[in-house]
């Protein structure tokens, strides 16, 4: 069996990936894909640690998957709401480039 | 640790090519791949439920929602940023020293895993059964809260996508309804979402958009000047 640590290794890469995609790429579509990424990263590390917690019994060691579970409900809503906002400023805007979406900013 | 390998190559070169790849349509299909080798890796991990909500959710339902958008919004590459030269290499740098630094702590206090019939019977393979059991005990709330989040995401979504239809308004209740706004708003103008929502009449003048986009979306005002009065 792989080790825990090889797992978060590439949650940590992953993650980092992730982080680089949203700072800078400047198309909202792209920040959504890179955000995606993040939150795999950080699903696959819950997912590796609760293998490793299984030496102390069934309900904690499963508490990373339901975790993780909820963390897809999560995405998923995230995604319905960000793409209906993304159409909606489209529709308006013509563009998605977050550069040019600076109107709150006072 | 010949299949983790393959796996961790998979997985890092799709997230490579989600934050690289210029055209959407390639990340995303790049994201994809990702995902279908996560939930291969969730196999390994014992989750077996989890990797299959995992190709059934995201890489099918999630996925699919991204690729309908950029699809039919037609977003193009986007040109190389020059606004900030330092950002990418700073970005890039930072990105590293993190991952390193994330995976060393962890290398450093690694632990031995316990033994394989231990893991066995704790995961159980991480069927839905299993998993089931903890989400309807223990993660009750939260899932309970998730049903509410899922809820109002589909509300959000379809009343923020929403066009009204033209013609089961008569055109002169909509004039009246919009000249409140502000003077530049009148039948046919383009109010902006922003405007309509409590901001203030933005001017319309910046918005150049085809005529059935400027039917929709002055329906779209409309309906949101309404439920603000």
């Amino acid at each position: 069996m792989v080790g825990t640590e090889y797992y978060v290794a590439i949650s940590a890469v992953l993650f980092a990936i992730g982080a680089v995609g949203v700072l800078t790429r400047r198309s909202a579509i792209m920040l959504f894909l890179s955000v995606e990424l993040m939150l795999n990263a950080a699903n696959l590390a819950m997912v590796a640690f609760a293998r490793s917690w299984s030496a102390s019994g069934a309900t904690t060691a499963l508490n990373g998957q339901a975790a993780v579970f909820i963390v897809l409900a999560v995405a998923a809503a995230e995604v319905a709401v960000g793409l209906g906002i993304l159409v909606a400023i489209f529709r308006n805007r013509v563009s998605t480039n977050v550069d040019e979406l600076s109107e709150v900013r006072a | 640790m010949v299949g983790f390998v393959i796996l961790a190559a998979l997985l890092l070169a799709g997230g490579v090519g989600v934050v690289t790849l210029r055209q959407p349509v390639h990340a995303a299909l790049a994201l994809v791949g990702t995902l279908l080798a996560l939930a291969v890796t969730y196999v390994t991990l014992d989750a077996h439920f989890l990797a299959a909500v995992q190709v059934i959710v995201y890489a099918g339902a999630i996925m699919v929602l991204f690729l309908f958008v950029i699809m039919l919004l037609n977003v193009g590459g986007e040109r190389t940023a020059d606004r900030l030269k330092w950002l990418k290499p700073a970005a890039w740098g930072s990105a590293a020293v993190t991952a390193v630094g994330l995976a060393t702590v962890y290398f450093l206090q690694r632990q031995p895993l316990p033994g394989a019939s231990v893991i066995d019977g704790a995961l159980g393979g991480g069927g839905a059964d299993r998993i089931g059991e903890v989400l309807f005990t223990d993660y009750l709330l939260a899932f309970q809260l998730v049903g509410v989040l899922l809820l109002t995401g589909v509300v959000a979504a379809v009343s923020l996508v929403q066009r009204a239809a033209p013609e089961t308004r008569p055109q002169r209740e909509r004039t009246s309804r919009v000249a409140p706004h502000g003077p530049d708003t009148e039948a046919g103008a383009t109010p902006h979402l922003v405007g309509a929502l409590g901001a203030g009449a933005a001017p319309s003048t910046g918005v150049a958009s085809g005529a059935g986009a400027t039917q929709g979306a002055a329906a779209a005002g409309d309906e949101l000047a309404h439920g603000d009065h």
